[in-house]
């Protein structure tokens, strides 16, 4: 379906731009035309996570071949962790390196790269394609000072994944899940609940969809200073409860998603709070447990309070060196339209930022769960928004994991001194 | 002789004990590779399903071959510029006196020491404004450069060794101390060299984080690095396989290295001594 | 040094003055301007020889060093370069008195003496046996050398792998246990992925000390009836000293600056992270290269201690050293 529909919808986009560029087009056609292209032919880098599905590589391919002879885009694969990939770009953009053009950035990176300049605000006709029928909040992700800095190309939000054949109905709240949980543990069931703990980003947003789904938040809303308060102390007694239940899995201090993905598959678990790759990967591995595989919305802190769950994904901003700005521009826009996004979310999984596609069938096949993924992802909350984010998700993460060794009350004191110090870019961070 | 029955099975045990030791961890590197991805929840030492399919899938891109490739290269050339400037520098701190030999410790010896971490924006910054960013030279360059103060140790180490009165007596023939160090020091020197510069290839195919940071692209990317960029079948998925599979075939040079120059490593040692 | 002088018994004139005392035979008139027209070539070969070395390690090294020193004195964030200004010793101030700083040191000096300590004996041991077995010592030489080669990165993993609950078979040994997520335990593992990593560098270069030890001192210690245990304490090892002394050193510099393995291991979570990698942080996570800078500058001189107190107080024989 999707490959059918994707050169049309390509063609309609190029003959879309070509309107709009007028001019400029027609003189880049017909020196196209007069001589070879090559000349013209501008080279667009795109730094990008390496997208092991082939749908990066897909949509750069279709969009290179609809430019219109304007540009070819060129695919850099950054590394697999996410540091290593802010790292890499962030030393480049500091060296005011020109050979980067758009940039893959995680959704917590805008306000960072933004208040430090190396990112070109969105404006005019690209601010307005940017906006159209995307999402609410992954746009919020891509916004700094109330000036769009990104367009969103994919989001990601997690769900909750439980055994049929162990639990009936899904439970609700955490309170709920770990009673079942200890429930199950009685009769000798497999029961444990896998949810990520170690220390990394991981337990940040842990934390920051508890704390959110309990009405509170990290910081202020101007992002001057801690928040925390009441809603973190309860968001800090259901992580100390959970790891110290006997229903957390043994190394929780240690899991991220995929050994939480594995320990899941190895049959030891009956809940996992996870992103939905989880799905195919359990359909491949084991597909005689994959038929009791099942989903919900993420359990609430508080009956009746449905959770916000943080929101994952990548947005595409423009480097400010970058020589052909409103090329690349354009390239992004492409990179993230409708068939490219629907493309990605059937071959990559990763859940698109456009509304209009969760009601296209063609992508119910792969996505069973596009329903609850889409009303998480209207109700999502959104990391801290800071150019200080990393340290101060480092702060979180250190004061949170292990899990066990919570102290509700101490922890909620110290993490806001500390948060204070880091949003002042004070001090060693540990 | 006096190798008593008692004595030999000593020696074999500590053999066996070692082999063990040393290959175990070894051993469960390649085991991993071998997994099937739905096997490798199981936590058995050895995979029920074997599969080679996390080696056809590194294979099959040049994601990996390109960086093998590269550090094969990268390491050859640098550890013989290196052995080769070592060499010389090593010779004349052992055996000559002039001013600036302290300066000369002083400055391998801060290379050396010096923390890794803290050099690597600097030196980004300043290959990209030369242009060698992300090639082997830009590599091979600093390679060269960390690789010379253990170069340097090392050589002036076994340079100390040599029966010296060999090249007493040369020059008492009337050869010029360079004439002495090409036509008798260096013929004798040669183990140790080969010794040395098995060393320094060694540091250039485990070195990390200058591979990292001074590349961009596969052009100069090498195989440690490389293993940063693979990627599970999703965002999320660690890829164990890929990454034993790769860990796997970066050994097998080591192996095959080890295999063939261990010979000349023992003879560069035990050459170093002076009999009596 | 005492290993060397015994040795060479019949030779105790050694390095420098060797080459001016080699000529005292001359007539004394010409005696002093041919020991300088000597001396002079040999410093002008001196340099030439160590040019090409000190131009590669100084267009290389010097600049990011001082650098690193120059940045150490300042507010420098890789984001706001515009906004950095000198501070003095400020960033000195706040490393010193973080409790991350400290807490990092304390497990940093921990791994480094206990996997230096065990190295030493168990290197001593592979030495040994390298040397001396009488079975497959080629073999034994050539297995030995590969924990050496291997990619400390891709052991690390292997590591990870083998302490991770159900997919580890070593966590799978211990009741599916989940050792990384506990401090002690944590440092135990990368303790113990360390020692298989680099004892055989150890073997090696106690294996050249070893080869040292002149095989007629130790039969001639046997025809006076010395146990084996007494000719090892006695003959062996005080011949062995210098080499001992490079080999420690040598780890304890490199065991000092660990990275690689927790990095892959824990990545510093769990209170186990390293001076290296709280440096790491702070430049690469945090992007302050002014704090991170001044970590780097702390661990430098931390390593420079570290090899003062050996050449010093034990006598480690810097490159270089007059034997």
């Amino acid at each position: 379906m999707a490959s059918i529909a994707s050169p049309r919808r390509g063609r309609r986009a190029k003959r879309l731009t070509a309107t709009a560029a007028g001019v400029t087009l027609a003189a880049s056609t017909l020196a196209a035309c007069g001589t070879s292209n090559a000349a013209t032919v501008a080279t667009l880098n795109f730094y990008s996570f390496n997208d092991p599905s082939g749908a990066v590589q897909t949509a750069v391919t279709n969009c290179s071949k609809h430019s219109g002879g304007k540009y070819t885009i060129s695919y850099n694969k950054l590394p697999a962790a996410a540091d290593d990939q802010r790292l890499q770009m962030a030393r480049r953009l500091a060296a005011a390196d020109p050979s980067m053009d758009i940039l893959g950035l995680d959704v917590t990176w805008a306000p960072e790269f933004a208040q430090a300049g190396w990112i070109l605000p969105w404006t005019g006709a690209n601010e307005q394609a940017a906006k159209a029928g995307t999402l609410a909040v992954p746009l919020q992700t891509a916004t700094w000072k109330n000036q769009l800095y990104a367009v969103p190309y994919n989001s990601n939000t997690q769900l909750l994944w439980y055994r049929d054949d162990l639990v009936k109905t899904p439970p609700k709240t955490w309170d709920e899940m770990i009673a079942d949980a200890q429930a199950l543990a009685k009769e000798g069931k497999p029961h444990l609940i896998e949810i990520q703990g170690a220390q990394y980003e991981g337990v940040t947003v842990w934390f920051n969809t508890l704390i959110s789904s309990a009405g509170g938040s990290i910081l202020t809303p101007d992002g001057s200073k801690a928040s925390l308060g009441a809603p973190a102390v309860k968001s800090l007694e259901i992580m100390k409860k959970l790891a110290t239940s006997g229903s957390a899995d043994p190394s929780l201090p240690v899991q991220m998603e995929d050994q939480n993905r594995l320990a899941m598959e190895a049959g030891t678990a009956a809940f996992e709070l996870n992103y939905p790759f989880v799905y195919p990967s359990m359909k491949a591995d084991d597909p005689a447990l994959f038929k009791h595989f099942k989903w919900a919305l993420y359990p609430a802190v508080n009956a009746g309070q449905p959770a916000r769950v943080t929101i994952g994904g990548i947005n595409l901003a423009v480097s400010k060196y970058s020589p052909n700005p409103s090329l690349a521009f354009r390239a992004a826009l492409c990179l993230r339209d409708r068939e490219n996004q629907l493309n990605a979310a059937v071959e990559g999984g990763l859940p698109p930022t456009l509304e209009s596609l969760y009601s296209d069938p063609a992508l119910f096949t792969d996505y069973p769960f596009h329903a609850e993924i889409l009303a998480a992802l209207q109700a999502a909350s959104v990391r801290p928004k800071t150019p200080a984010y990393q340290t101060v998700s480092i702060v979180i993460s250190h004061h949170v994991s292990p899990p066990a060794d919570i102290d509700p009350v101490g922890t909620e004191q110290a993490m806001v001194a500390e948060i204070n110090d880091a949003l002042a870019s004070k001090g060693v961070i540990p | 002789m006096a190798t008593t029955t008692r004595q030999k099975s000593g020696w074999i045990t500590a053999n066996l004990v070692t082999s063990l030791l040393v290959l175990i961890p070894v051993l469960w590197i390649f085991s991993l590779s071998f997994k099937a991805p739905s096997t490798i929840t199981d936590p058995t030492f050895f995979p029920k399903k074997w599969t080679w399919s996390n080696y056809s899938g590194i294979f099959n891109s040049s994601e990996f071959t390109r960086p093998l490739l590269n550090s094969i290269g990268i390491g050859l050339i640098a550890t013989f510029i290196s052995v080769v400037l070592a060499s010389l520098a090593a010779y004349a701190v052992a055996r000559l006196n002039f001013p600036g030999k302290s300066a000369l410790i002083g400055l391998s010896l801060l290379i050396a020491m010096f923390p890794l971490i803290s050099l690597a924006t600097p030196l980004f910054n300043i290959e990209r404004t030369l242009g060698i960013f992300n090639t082997w030279i830009g590599l091979i360059i600093p390679y060269i450069a960390f690789g010379l103060p253990l170069g340097i140790y090392t050589l002036s180490a076994f340079f100390r060794e040599i029966p010296w009165e060999l090249e007493k007596a040369a020059k008492m023939d009337g050869a010029t101390p360079f004439q002495a160090f090409v036509r008798v020091i260096a013929p004798l020197a040669a183990p140790g060299m080969v010794t040395t510069a098995i060393l320094v290839f060694l540091f250039c195919w485990n070195e990390f984080l200058l591979a990292i940071t001074l590349t961009s692209t596969v052009a100069a990317r090498t195989a440690p690095a490389a293993l940063a960029f693979f990627t599970g079948s999703s965002q999320f998925a660690v890829p164990t396989g890929s990454i034993s599979a790769a860990a796997v075939v970066i050994t097998i040079p080591i192996i095959v290295f080890v295999l063939l120059f261990q010979r000349r490593i023992v003879a560069g040692l035990t050459s170093g001594a002076v009999k009596g | 040094m005492s290993a060397q002088d015994a040795r060479k018994g019949q030779e105790p004139v050694t390095g420098d003055t060797q080459v001016v005392t080699a000529e005292p035979a001359q007539a004394k008139p010409r005696h002093r301007r041919r020991l300088s027209e000597g001396a002079r070539a040999e410093r002008r070969l001196g340099w030439t020889l160590c040019a090409p070395a000190v131009l590669v390690m100084m267009a290389v090294a010097a600049f990011p060093i001082l650098y690193a020193v120059w940045l150490s004195l300042q507010r420098y964030d890789l984001r706001f370069p515009q906004q950095a200004h000198f501070i003095g010793l400020t960033n000195y101030g706040a490393v010193l008195t973080s409790q991350y700083w400290w807490h990092a040191l304390v497990v940093t000096l921990i791994i480094t003496v206990i996997s230096v300590a065990i190295e030493f004996v168990l290197g001593m041991l592979l030495a040994i046996l390298m040397f001396r077995t009488p079975f497959f010592r080629g073999t034994m030489r050539t297995m030995i050398l590969i924990p050496y080669g291997i990619v400390t990165v891709a052991a690390a993993y292997g590591w990870q792998y083998a302490w991770t609950p159900s997919t580890g078979y070593l966590s799978a040994l211990f009741g599916n246990s989940a050792p990384l997520t506990k401090t002690v335990a944590a440092i135990a593992i990368i303790i113990l992925a360390e020692v298989w990593k680099t004892t055989p560098f150890m073997a090696l270069l106690l294996m050249a000390g070893l080869s040292l030890v002149p095989e007629d001192l130790l039969k001639a210690a046997k025809m006076d009836g010395a146990s084996a245990w007494q000719r090892f304490v006695r003959v062996t090892l005080p011949l062995m000293k210098p080499a001992i002394l490079v080999a420690l050193l040598f780890r304890t510099l490199d065991a000092f600056r660990i990275f690689d393995n927790i990095y892959i291991l824990t990545a510093g979570g769990n209170g186990t992270y390293s001076v290296s990698v709280l440096g790491y942080d702070n430049l690469f996570r945090a992007l302050n290269l002014g704090i991170g800078s001044a970590i780097s500058i702390l661990i430098f001189i931390c390593v420079a201690i570290i090899a003062f107190i050996y050449i010093k107080f034990f006598g480690a024989a810097a490159p270089g050293a007059e034997g």
